[in-house]
């Protein structure tokens, strides 16, 4: 018999209210951005407003007829209006004097691309939301179709790997560091291996959406995208921080900081083939992918100097 | 007359009056098991669980089979290796 | 039948400005705005009350008339009073945002400000902006000058809100011609438009977003809960022409101003044809009339106020009985070859009986619908209840 650890893991004190979903869903098995959702209201309280869009977690967000599969208030809008609808809410119910945390729970594709103007429209007026994006690079509940987050050398539905075509023919945008350059209280990335990093970052961006606006953006690969089995999910997320591909960081009023520093960065090779959509990738390809990971990692790291005045300067 | 049984004027949906869930409990292929003597009740499998189907039991953790779906994360995540995933029959 | 008339304040402004003032009047909570020409002055009215302490409202300045209609009809959803106004190409950006709100049968109200449609650039006046969303499950009231936007949105809100519609409309007024233009106005008072629509909170109180409540807005409608609510729309739609008169007549004993609900009746009692017409060349129209009235034709005027729905009953009434119809259309029935209010009124043929019914395409992108325009269009309805061949459709600025 093993000796029992005395006390539950200091990330479960962030749990403040049970479980707001329906026991069985419709997400795949082993779907991360199934344990994203469920950790929202979990860490959130459940009196928060949320709001979704056609995507992977609209057949659980949005009911069906009367039925519903959540017990939140809710709102379903069209892919081009979450972050736009999610103003007007916001906006309402400050008029009224009430203090609600209004939430947008969105996959990649519709943040990157079809619903980015209202995301950055609202973003650049400072609501008082929380965006929170799982990108699992691509349009997944459609079948695995690209989106402008999904990675160079993706293999997908519509950029296939064939005779002509190795995968997706463009880099993609880094949506995290775009939106931190929207004059916005709070952006981070979080992923679900670092689940506390996660609840800390939830409950931050909560807090920071009474001043302004809070975006989340969630590594959450995809099952069967990215041709994992259906127990890898959480170790592609651990390996995608340890190799840089995609850095844990924070950005609060304008200063930059990592929440998860590696001290020893394994080469992004071994992300890479942890992934069934990467497998036709050779060494050259590997190689560019490498560069373009450190030269992000570069480019944040002088954010986070380059800021970190600014904090001491705060302080002092 | 015209059968009319939906009860509002426009598409609301009501998780006090109906409450959806899915067995997908028939969805796995295989089960996970938990082996008591191993399990140091560090919470893991319950923090990784998509689903969150993990029970506390007090001292280990053991699964709602109404809901689990087999993924494995479960199993794979446990530093004690306390958690096999054995075959459905 | 007006029991006391309230008192008003006269200004010579702007229809823009109207609109403005007259939204200001019903005190919205939240109001999103983006500029279009020619609607620009509405919101940058509305946005000077708010600086000047006039207009308590959250002003979201959107990126985009999407974003617009989207926050609007979100903030309705969770229980407030909305306003936006567009025109053409960007209710054209609003479409699936608007479908969204005629969908959740949230009472917004929105002014649209009728420009041409996108395709042929332009930046001028026409109906075509209007007749494009006309499938959509809006309630569409057609203005005919400055005063009638101030009163129209003022009974906007009575209806949009009234327990038993619910559902969101849009009032469409000329731009350039009202827009830009300006007329000695009379503005309500604020205290006397609370009254007007006090009633409002004395009904039962539609459903709304709560946080903490377990209640989802726009769940998925699968099968026949699809058909019912649909029929439930189409219901309200029916409901909201009675419901109309009833407001406008109300409207009138509260304010003195009384249009005749879904239609106006101009001088059709004794007349042997009519003309039909909507929006702001009905003016014209109806000095037209007076000016061959005193030559002893017996010419009568039917202004088409609701739009959607459309006004069945009541055309049917008024049209039945004489010897030609002409219809006035600022735009086209892509399809028909004709224009779309004509081919609507001749969709009333088996009630109105087999009467020579014509179509009057003119005004296209600010082209004036003059007086000579509109005694040609007499003439040859004339012409046709004597007997004489017409054509279905008349081009008017296009004919030698």
């Amino acid at each position: 018999m093993v000796e029992k650890v005395k006390r539950l893991p200091r990330v479960f004190d962030y749990f403040v209210e049970k479980d707001q979903f329906a026991g069985g869903n419709t997400f795949c098995a082993g779907c991360p951005a199934e344990l994203t959702l469920r950790t929202i209201p979990k860490v959130m309280g459940k009196d928060i407003v949320m709001l979704s869009c056609p995507c992977c977690a609209a057949p659980v967000m949005h009911g069906q007829n009367l039925g519903a599969w959540h017990k939140l208030a809710y709102y379903a809008c069209v892919m081009t209006g979450v972050a736009s609808s999610a103003s007007g809410i916001s906006r309402y119910y400050r008029k009224i004097g009430r203090d609600v945390t209004v939430v947008c729970f969105t996959g990649d594709g519709d943040a990157n691309d079809v619903g980015f103007q209202p995301l950055s429209g609202a973003a650049e007026r400072n609501e008082h939301i929380v965006y929170i994006c799982y990108d699992n690079e691509g349009y997944m509940n459609t079948g695995n179709q690209r989106s402008s987050s999904t990675p160079i050398y993706a293999a997908t539905s519509t950029t296939p790997v064939g005779k002509n075509q190795k995968g997706k023919t463009t880099v993609a945008k880094y949506l995290p560091l775009i939106m931190a350059l929207h004059p916005v209280s709070y952006v981070a990335t979080a992923t679900l291996s670092h689940m506390e990093d996660y609840a800390k970052k939830l409950l931050k961006a909560k807090e920071k959406s009474k001043q302004g606006f809070a975006y989340i953006h969630v590594f959450a690969p995809c099952v069967i995208g990215f041709r994992i089995n259906s127990d890898a999910a959480i170790q592609v997320c651990r390996m995608a921080v340890r190799t840089n591909y995609f850095p844990l960081w924070e950005m609060e009023d304008g200063v930059f900081r990592f929440t998860q520093t590696v001290g020893d960065p394994r080469p992004v090779q071994e992300y890479l083939s942890l992934c069934g959509k990467f497998s036709h990738l050779k060494e050259p390809e590997i190689a560019e992918v490498q560069k373009m990971v450190d030269e992000r990692y570069s480019m944040l790291k002088a954010l986070v100097e380059a800021t970190a005045q600014k904090e001491t300067a705060s302080k002092t | 007359m015209k059968k009319l049984t939906y009860p509002y004027e426009s598409c609301w949906s009501n998780a006090d009056e109906l409450l959806l869930y899915l067995e997908t409990g028939t969805w796995r292929t295989s089960r996970p098991k938990v082996d008591k003597e191993k399990c140091n009740y560090c919470g893991l499998c319950a923090l990784y669980c998509p689903p969150q189907c993990m029970i506390d039991k007090g001292d280990h953790f053991e699964p709602n089979l109404e809901f689990c779906k087999g993924c494995g994360i479960c199993a794979r995540e446990c530093p004690r290796k306390a958690i096999t995933m054995v075959r459905e029959e | 039948m007006v029991k006391q008339m309230r008192k008003h304040e006269t200004r010579v402004i702007t229809g823009n400005a109207c609109a403005a003032y007259a939204v200001r009047l019903c005190r919205p909570d939240v109001v999103a705005l983006y500029p279009i020409t020619p609607q620009s002055e509405v919101v940058e009215q509305l946005t000077r009350f708010k600086a000047d302490g006039l207009l308590d409202a959250e002003m979201i300045e959107v990126e985009g008339e999407n974003s617009a209609m989207n926050a609007v009809t979100a903030a309705c959803v969770a229980g407030g009073r909305v306003f936006t106004a567009t025109a053409s190409y960007g209710l054209a950006f609003m479409y699936d945002a608007m479908m969204q709100t005629a969908g959740f049968r949230a009472p917004v109200v929105m002014v649209n400000v009728n420009r041409e449609i996108p395709g042929i650039h332009a930046v001028s006046a026409g109906q075509q902006d209007l007749i494009s969303v006309r499938d959509i499950g809006w309630l569409q009231i057609i203005v005919e000058d400055d005063q009638e936007i101030i009163d129209a949105i003022i009974q906007a809100y009575r209806l949009a809100e009234d327990y038993e519609i619910q559902l969101p409309v849009m009032i469409n007024y000329d731009g350039y011609y009202l827009s830009f233009s300006a007329e000695a106005v009379k503005i309500p008072m604020i205290e006397d438009v609370d009254e007007y629509l006090s009633i409002l909170k004395k009904q039962p109180q539609r459903l709304k977003l709560e946080p903490g409540k377990s209640m989802g807005a726009g769940s998925h409608g699968l099968l026949q809960t699809y058909t019912e609510l649909r029929y439930k729309h189409m219901a309200a739609m029916e409901r909201a022409k009675a419901k109309f008169d009833a407001i406008d007549k109300e409207y009138g004993d509260f304010f003195g101003r009384y249009y005749g609900g879904q239609i106006e009746e101009y001088r059709t009692d004794d007349a042997e044809i009519i003309l039909v017409t909507s929006g702001s060349a009905t003016g014209t129209a109806k000095t037209v009339v007076d000016a061959v009235r005193e030559n002893g034709q017996k010419v009568g005027l039917v202004k088409i106020r609701m739009y959607r729905p459309f006004p069945r009953e009541r055309l049917t009434k008024v049209l039945q009985g004489r010897k030609a119809i002409g219809v006035l259309d600022r735009s086209v029935g892509f399809g028909w070859n004709c224009g779309p209010m004509y081919q609507e009124i001749r969709a009333l043929t088996p009630e109105i009986g087999k009467v020579p019914l014509m179509s009057f395409i003119d005004g296209l992108a600010n082209m004036d619908i003059t007086i000579p325009n509109i005694e040609r269009m007499i003439r040859d309805i004339q012409a046709a209840a004597e007997g004489k061949p017409y054509q279905e459709t008349t081009w008017v600025s296009l004919e030698e």
